[in-house]
Formats: C-alpha cells, sequence, structure tokens
C-alpha cells in the first residue's frame, strides 16, 4: 500500500500534464511580463531593454494611471466591504429561514452564473439618460441624474453605479460561502448558548463570528482580486469613457496593450496589478488571524 | 423550560418574519426585474421601447431574434463557444483530476509545495499574462485558432478544479484504497476504477464552474480572436454595441439568446452546484 503511494514514477505520470501547462502557460509568462516591462516594446520591434523608463512615466505623466489605480482601489475597497457586509448578513437571514431558503439563494445567485459582459449591456441600458430608470423616474416627477456619464467628483457617479452593479451580480457567490460556513456550524453550540442565558444577537457575535472566520479569508480575498481584475462590466457598460474618468486598470491595460499596442508599457501596468493581487492575498491571510476551535 | 418557549417562539410568525420575508422579495425583486424586463423588450419593436418601455409587448416580435441570429452570427458564435468550453472542460477536468490525485492521495512532501504553486494561480489575473501570452501564440499561429483559446482556458481552469477535486479525494477512507490494493489493483486503477467514479460529485461540481467561467470570458477571447468566423458569444455581443447601439431590441434578444444556455442549467442544477461548491470549499 505505501509503497504504491510513493512511486514516484506514478506522481510523474499523473501531475506532468498539469505541472507542465500551468508552468508554460501561467509562469513562464509572468517572468516574460517582468522582463517586458522593463522594454520598450511596441510588438513590430523586438523588446528593448530601456530600464525604469516605463514605470517613471506611469507614476509621473500618466494622468489616466492615476484615475486607473484611483478606481480599481476604490473598487476593491467598495467591493470589499458592501459584498462582506451584504452578503454575510444575507447569509445569516437566509440559514435561519424556514420557508424558502433555497428559492431566494438561487435567486440571489442567479447573475454570479450569467456572463457579464450581457450584463453590462444591460444595465447600461437601463441606465441610459433618456431611457429606462430615468423615463420610470420621469413618471413620479424626478429627474433622474445622468448615471453613466457623470464627470464631476473625486470618485464619479458612473463608478459608484458600476460598483453597485458588480455588488447586484457577485454578492450572491460572497452569500453562499458564508452559508455553507454557518450551516456547518453545530447546533449544539447554539443550544448550549441559549440555554446559558445567550440572546440571539450575542449568539452571533460570540459564537457564529468567531467561527466564520477561515471563510472570511476566502471570501474577502476573492472580493478584492475579483474587483483589481474586474474588466467585463466596465468595457461594455462605458468603456472607461467619458473622457477615461472610469478607466480601471484592466481595462487601462487593455486599450495601451491592444489598441496602441505599447506592449512594454502594458506590461508594466500588468505588473502593477500583480503587485497589488499579491499584496492583497498577503495582507489578507496575516492580518487576519484563522484559530482552530476543537469541535 | 426555556428550550420549551424557544420551541414555541419559533412556530408562531412574528413581526421580524413579515419584515425579513418583505425584504427578501424586495430584493428578489430587484434581481429578477431586470431579466425579464430585458425578455420583454426583445420581443418589443424599437419604436414601443422609446415610447412605452415598460408594458408587455403588443405583438411578439420573434423578428428581432432571427435578425440577432442571423446578422450577429450567433449560431456560429454559440457553436464556437460550445466547442471551446466542452474541450476545455474535458482536458482540465481529466488532468486536473489527476493531479489532485496525486496531491490528495500520494504520500511524498512534494505534494505540499505542489498543491501552493496551484493555488497561486487562482490569485494571479489573466490580464497579468495576456502580453507574452498573445505574443507567443501568434508567433505560433494560435491566435485566430479555437484552438488558442482551449489551451488557456485548461489552464486558468486548473486551479479551481485541483482545489475542488484534492477536498474530493481527501475526504475518501482510506481503507478503499487499501483493499484495492490487497486485490491486486495497481495506483492508475485505484484511480481510474475506485477515485474517479467516487469523485463523481466534484467533477460535476468543478466541470459545470469552469465551463460557466469559460462561457462568460471575455477578455482573452476578445484579444485572441478578431476572425468573425472564430469569435465566441461573448465576444459576438460587444459588437452590438457599436453598429447596432440604437438596435436596441436586436441587441437585447441577442442577450437572451446568449444567456439563455446558462440560465437553463442553472435552473436545472443550481441546488447541485451551489451545495456541491460549498462542500468543496468548506472542506479544501
Amino acid at each position: 500500500m505505501n509503497k504504491l503511494l510513493e512511486d514516484k514514477k506514478a506522481a510523474v505520470i499523473f501531475l506532468a500534464p498539469a505541472f507542465l501547462l500551468f508552468t508554460l502557460i501561467l509562469f513562464v509568462p509572468i517572468i516574460q511580463v517582468i522582463y517586458y516591462s522593463f522594454c520598450n516594446y511596441t510588438g513590430l520591434t523586438k523588446p528593448d531593454f530601456v530600464g525604469l523608463k516605463n514605470y517613471i512615466y506611469m507614476f509621473t505623466s500618466d494622468e489616466t494611471m492615476k484615475t486607473a489605480l484611483k478606481n480599481s482601489i476604490f473598487f476593491m475597497v467598495f467591493s470589499g466591504i458592501t459584498q462582506q457586509v451584504i452578503g454575510l448578513f444575507l447569509a445569516v437571514i437566509l440559514t435561519n429561514l424556514k420557508w424558502g431558503r433555497n428559492l431566494f439563494k438561487n435567486i440571489y445567485y442567479l447573475p454570479c452564473v450569467l456572463s457579464s459582459a450581457a450584463l453590462g449591456l444591460l444595465w447600461a441600458f437601463l441606465l441610459n439618460p433618456k431611457i429606462g430608470l430615468n423615463q420610470l423616474l420621469g413618471m413620479i416627477g424626478v429627474q433622474g441624474p445622468n448615471w453613466l456619464f457623470a464627470t464631476k467628483g473625486l470618485i464619479p457617479l458612473p463608478m459608484w453605479v458600476i460598483g453597485f452593479v458588480a455588488l447586484w451580480q457577485y454578492v450572491g457567490q460572497t452569500m453562499m460561502l458564508y452559508m455553507a460556513q454557518i450551516s456547518g456550524i453545530s447546533r449544539d453550540i447554539y443550544e448550549a448558548s441559549y440555554i446559558d442565558g445567550a440572546s440571539k444577537s450575542r449568539a452571533f457575535i460570540h459564537i457564529t463570528l468567531p467561527l466564520i472566520r477561515p471563510m472570511l479569508v476566502t471570501t474577502l480575498s476573492l472580493n478584492c482580486i475579483g474587483s483589481l481584475k474586474f474588466f467585463d462590466l466596465i468595457y461594455n457598460m462605458t468603456q472607461g469613457g467619458p473622457n477615461h474618468t472610469t478607466e480601471v486598470l484592466a481595462s487601462h491595460l487593455y486599450t495601451q496593450g491592444f489598441k496602441f499596442f505599447k506592449y512594454g508599457y502594458a506590461s508594466s501596468i500588468s505588473i502593477v496589478l500583480l503587485i497589488l493581487c499579491m499584496v492583497m492575498t498577503v495582507v489578507i491571510s496575516k492580518c487576519i488571524k484563522v484559530e482552530t476551535y476543537e469541535a | 423550560m426555556k428550550t420549551n418557549e424557544l420551541v414555541k417562539k419559533k412556530k408562531q410568525i412574528t413581526i421580524v418574519d413579515v419584515i425579513i420575508y418583505l425584504g427578501l422579495v424586495i430584493l428578489a425583486l430587484i434581481y429578477l426585474l431586470p431579466l425579464l424586463w430585458m425578455l420583454s423588450v426583445s420581443f418589443k419593436t424599437n419604436r414601443e421601447v422609446l415610447t412605452n418601455p415598460f408594458s408587455i409587448p403588443q405583438v411578439l416580435q420573434l423578428g428581432n431574434y432571427i435578425f440577432s441570429w442571423v446578422n450577429g452570427k450567433l449560431g456560429l458564435a454559440t457553436l464556437n463557444s460550445m466547442i471551446v468550453c466542452t474541450a476545455a472542460l474535458f482536458i482540465s477536468l481529466l488532468i486536473g483530476s489527476m493531479a489532485a490525485f496525486a496531491i490528495a492521495r500520494m504520500r511524498l512532501k512534494i505534494m505540499r509545495y505542489l498543491m501552493q504553486y496551484f493555488l497561486i494561480g487562482m490569485m494571479v489575473p489573466v490580464h497579468c499574462v495576456l502580453i507574452p501570452l498573445f505574443v507567443r501564440f501568434s508567433s505560433w499561429n494560435l491566435t485566430n485558432q479555437l484552438i488558442g483559446l482551449i489551451i488557456p482556458y485548461i489552464t486558468f481552469s486548473l486551479p479551481i478544479t485541483v482545489f475542488l477535486m484534492v477536498g474530493f479525494f481527501k475526504s475518501m477512507p482510506n481503507e478503499l484504497l487499501e483493499a484495492a490494493c490487497i486485490d491486486g489493483c495497481s495506483i492508475y486503477g485505484c484511480f481510474i476504477r475506485i477515485c474517479l467514479p467516487l469523485a463523481r460529485v466534484g467533477m460535476f461540481v468543478a466541470g459545470l464552474m469552469t465551463f460557466i467561467g469559460n462561457w462568460n470570458e471575455l477578455l482573452l477571447a476578445m484579444v485572441f480572436i478578431s476572425d468573425n468566423l472564430k469569435k465566441t458569444l461573448p465576444v459576438t455581443l460587444t459588437f452590438f454595441v457599436g453598429p447596432y447601439a440604437t438596435n436596441y431590441v436586436q441587441m437585447f434578444a441577442a442577450i437572451i439568446i446568449a444567456i439563455a444556455p446558462t440560465v437553463v442549467v442553472y435552473s436545472i442544477f443550481s441546488n447541485q452546484i451551489v451545495d456541491g461548491l460549498t462542500t468543496g470549499a468548506v472542506k479544501g
């Protein structure tokens, strides 16, 4: 038995395809992208090493990059907070529901499986200045704002709107993962606390919250990385406009790389994105201590 | 005494319950109404949308669907999406489960690090490797080919597949494998005849998750494919943003066609998806 499970040759056969593909398609390109980010590279010529020039340009002269970085970080913080709060709230409510739990769960999770490209088009239409929601507001005599084309403020209105659409689409995932963790908590612990005179809210604070910590790490990482990756909704709702005010890192990268063919510069944007993702993952897993409780 | 009171409390419908259900129903409407409204718009004429957007369509304009199916080349796009996603699904499930089996079951020290290696893939956004991949694939003539999409889709499906399958393989009792070994089964036999059939639920969930993810993927498909005959569904939809921007009804018909398969699959399997995914996630 043990010999069989320590068979190195079999292990290699099992692992080789996945490992090779993963290394070739994911890790070698990461090394390449690091190299490209220090190059002047347009796709037509060979990469030409220019040192930190791309990064210096990015942080000194590229105004769109500033907007993109600001919007991406806003987006991450916004979806991190709202998804956690609303997702957990819904999960607690739904877990304690006596009737219709699966029905509501399935409805709230539905947009997660739909294409954000399609949903982006739908919302862009609903929030059109003349048709859709504004028409509905007009019927009750309210002049609706220009949802997707306003440019004023540190965080312009369209970013908030896209943030809410993203929340609408993805909060189901956070909710569902929390529900799984909460229903895994033994009923006995709650019964015991009730017998000791704990109220429902105290039980929530002292039992539920500590016991769902492992899921907090997972969902928060998913929220943060997911919102940094964010591209589809932006592309189909505003295309980064008006005047680049709704650009995020991913859309800026796409425009620079595949509209202007500045591969070198787009690579340095990729590196910023990659570093942000890595830092967030490390920060989240280090800051939230997961204690294991003996069952 | 106290528990009795609690039981009694549970059976009454309180005002809090009413408020909770009211809130949940309103939220459910916020989820369903935009989708239903989109369905109704897709059956209207353009003029009807502008004058009377929230009414029920007077005549069902099936022409919208025919127009977007023919002019938007949606049939071809659906076929392309099908080919790409099915191929990526089967290959990633096969090699992902093989790797997961070795990681979960084989007693070699290196396995822990390999698991970490695969999990890093979950943190890396596709965007980061877009440029080198595109450069390499175009030098190999793989852009504008469906196979050029299938390869990265397999790769980016691997982390979640490995993660879920390791959870399922680890939860299997040791005795099963031991018994098979005593009967003279090889390690490959153990994998194919025992572990794979027992991890059906896991494969089903991992498969559905990766399939849906790839079905909706936009960025890679947009960058890698510029040939109209090879475009996948999400890319074809962005086509309706440009030249057809005023033709709302046809755009919505196209969207309905594009999301209908996922909605159907989801409504059939929703409970399994949700439960299976969560068992995998909690176990891992």
